[in-house]
């Protein structure tokens, strides 16, 4: 959503410039450049041409269903971003109990901690996300070699990690564990 | 000021007088401290509702880190003068006699 609203942002923001940056040239008055002229020059004309027509039709309900479908899906696209700006963010931290929190690196560094011990392991990749419940999102992706049985390493895999973070007492409130087979020249490892 | 300074300077020798604490954070975004003038209690940030303590903590832990965490909670409640007391492990330190 930030990211959307970024993009948004700095695509007015560049439009404002570019209008600006005309205005001023425009503002001379200097040949060919002449102030009366700008709105046909950036396509105002044009614009306000087809709005008005557009609203015309919209008014006398002359709509073909094209037209009916897009502008359903403007007001559902609207809707969604408006819900999604009233959804509080993601904590950064992972909460522990009333008032106690631990940083998302300090869960991802006991979690690879406890994934490095498989043998098998080549590779891992750990994914930590807070909630706003206690306890973190764990997502972990190993890479095996291949003809390694992945189920069994999967299991060890998810049991190893349980284990540890139980140690520990980091609250997880839901693990996932992916193996997948990769070649081993293109591994982090090759031999453990 | 000089009233978050206190409450700052007593939080974060209640936490660092905590067993298993080695050393208090600077926070991960943005610095973790309480300024006043001339001064700063780094680790440490007092807001009008909350005093929120950052510690790194020695590893291996004792103890379980919630259980830890509470205990530091529980002493920098104490000296918050009122206010809601929370801690954040930011980071966890191996230290020289923890023989890994």
């Amino acid at each position: 959503m930030r990211i959307f609203n970024k993009i948004v942002v700095v695509l007015l923001l560049a439009a404002l410039t570019g209008l600006g940056l005309s205005l001023l040239v425009y503002a001379f008055n200097v040949e060919p450049y002449r102030l009366q002229d700008l709105p046909r020059a950036v396509g105002l004309d044009s614009f306000y041409e087809n709005l008005r027509g557009y609203v015309g039709a919209l008014e006398q309900g002359a709509l073909d269903a094209l037209e009916v479908a897009t502008l359903v899906l403007i007001t559902l696209l609207g809707l969604v971003l408006l819900v999604l700006e009233f959804k509080p963010p993601t904590p950064r931290k992972v909460r522990m109990q009333q008032g106690t929190y631990v940083t998302r690196g300090v869960v991802e560094n006991e979690a690879n901690m406890a994934v490095e011990q498989e043998h098998e392991v080549l590779q891992s990749n750990v994914n930590i996300q807070a909630q706003r419940k206690p306890g973190a999102k764990v997502d972990i992706r190993a890479s095996v070699r291949p003809g390694e049985d992945t189920q069994s390493i999967q299991s060890g895999l998810r049991d190893r990690v349980q284990q540890h973070m139980s140690q520990t007492g980091i609250p997880v409130s839901n693990l996932k564990v992916q193996v997948a087979e990769s070649d081993p020249r293109e591994t982090k490892t090759r031999v453990k | 000021m000089d009233d978050d300074l206190r409450l700052a300077r007593a939080a974060s020798e209640a936490a660092l007088t905590t067993e298993g604490v080695y050393a208090l954070g600077t926070g991960r975004y943005a610095e973790a401290a309480t300024y006043g003038p001339g001064e700063k209690v780094s680790g440490v940030v007092v807001s009008p509702d909350e005093v929120r303590v950052h510690v790194i903590v020695r590893y291996p832990p004792a103890e379980p880190l919630p259980a830890l965490a509470e205990r530091v909670r529980e002493r920098v409640a104490r000296s918050a003068g009122g206010r809601a007391a929370m801690v954040i492990v930011e980071d966890v330190e191996v230290t020289r006699d923890a023989n890994l």
